[in-house]
C-alpha cells in the first residue's frame, strides 16, 4: 500500500524535479454542482413559494367571485400555472427540463412585463390585483427580479456544457 | 398592532437572523436554523389554536372566514415543507433556504392580521 503510494512521486522527481505538484490528486476533480443543487435549491424554493401563493390566490379569487374582475382574476389562475410548471421544470434535471424551465421562465418574464404596463395603461380592468400588477408591486416586486434570476441561472447551466468543460479543462 | 403580531414579527426576524448568520459559518444544515423553523411552526399552532378558539365562541373577524384559514393551513405546512426540500441536499446553502421560511411567514401573519382586525398595524 505504501509502497504504491511512494511509487509515484519518485518518478515524477526523476522526470521533472521542479515539479513539486502532486499530480495524481488532480485526478479526484470535483463534479459541478447540478442545477437543482446549492444556490440552485433557493432559486427552486422561491419559485415554490409562488407557485403556492399564486396558485391559493388564484383559487380563492376564481372561487368565490370571478365575475367581480374575470381579467385579473383569469390573468392569476395563468400565472399560477406557470409557476407552477417553472418549479417543477427547475427541479428537475436533463435537457427536456431545462428546455421547459426556460420557456416557463420566459413566458414568466413577458407576463410580468406584460401584465405590469397593462395595469397601467387600463386600470379599469383591474379592479382587483393579480401577482404581476403593477409588475408585482404587491409581492415587493420579486415577481419582476425573480424571472431575471431565473433566466441568468438555466443560462448559466445549459445542458451539456459543466461536463464538456470539466473533460477540456 | 396585537401582541401576537409582535411576538410573531419577533419569532420570524429570529429565524431569519439565524438562518442567514448560520449560511455564512456553517457548510452543513445547522441545529439553530431547524429549531428556528420548529419556533416558527409552533407560534403558527398557538396561533391557529388562538383564533380557532375565539372565532369558536362568537369573535367575527373583518374579512372572509375561509381565506383566514386558507392562510393559516398554507402557512402551517411552509416550515415543514421547507425543512423537508432544505434537507435533500446538506449543504450551507440548506440554511439560506430555511431562512426563507421567516420571511413569508412574517408577510402570511401581516396578511392574516388584516383579515382579522381590518389592519396589522
Amino acid at each position: 500500500m505504501s509502497g504504491n503510494l511512494s511509487s509515484t512521486p519518485a518518478d515524477d522527481g526523476r522526470a521533472n524535479a521542479d515539479r513539486t505538484d502532486g499530480a495524481p490528486a488532480r485526478t479526484g476533480r470535483k463534479a459541478p454542482t447540478p442545477r437543482n443543487r446549492g444556490v440552485g435549491m433557493l432559486i427552486i424554493t422561491a419559485y415554490g413559494i409562488f407557485a403556492v401563493s399564486s396558485f391559493a390566490r388564484a383559487l380563492y379569487q376564481i372561487l368565490t367571485d370571478f365575475d367581480a374582475s374575470p381579467v385579473a382574476y383569469s390573468l392569476s389562475g395563468f400565472a399560477a400555472a406557470v409557476y407552477i410548471v417553472a418549479t417543477l421544470a427547475l427541479a428537475r434535471i436533463g435537457a427536456r427540463a431545462w428546455r421547459l424551465a426556460l420557456i416557463a421562465v420566459l413566458v414568466e418574464l413577458t407576463g410580468v412585463l406584460g401584465v405590469g404596463l397593462w395595469t397601467y395603461l387600463q386600470p379599469e380592468l383591474f379592479n382587483e390585483a393579480t401577482v404581476w400588477s403593477h409588475f408585482g408591486e404587491g409581492y415587493a416586486f420579486v415577481p419582476l427580479v425573480l424571472p431575471f434570476i431565473g433566466l441568468f441561472w438555466l443560462l448559466r447551466h445549459r445542458p451539456g456544457r459543466p461536463a464538456a468543460r470539466g473533460t477540456q479543462a | 398592532m396585537t401582541v401576537m403580531f409582535l411576538i410573531g414579527t419577533l419569532v420570524c426576524a429570529l429565524s431569519v437572523v439565524v438562518c442567514w448568520v448560520m449560511t455564512a459559518v456553517r457548510d452543513h444544515p445547522a441545529d439553530s436554523s431547524i429549531i428556528s423553523l420548529a419556533l416558527i411552526e409552533l407560534y403558527l399552532i398557538v396561533y391557529a389554536v388562538y383564533a380557532g378558539i375565539r372565532q369558536a365562541t362568537g369573535a367575527s373577524i373583518t374579512g372572509e372566514a375561509w381565506e383566514f384559514w386558507g392562510y393559516i393551513v398554507t402557512a402551517l405546512m411552509l416550515p415543514v415543507g421547507v425543512f423537508v426540500w432544505a434537507m435533500i441536499d446538506k449543504t450551507r446553502w440548506s440554511n439560506l433556504v430555511m431562512s426563507f421560511v421567516g420571511l413569508v411567514v412574517f408577510v402570511m401573519i401581516y396578511r392574516l392580521e388584516e383579515i382579522w382586525w381590518g389592519s396589522a398595524l
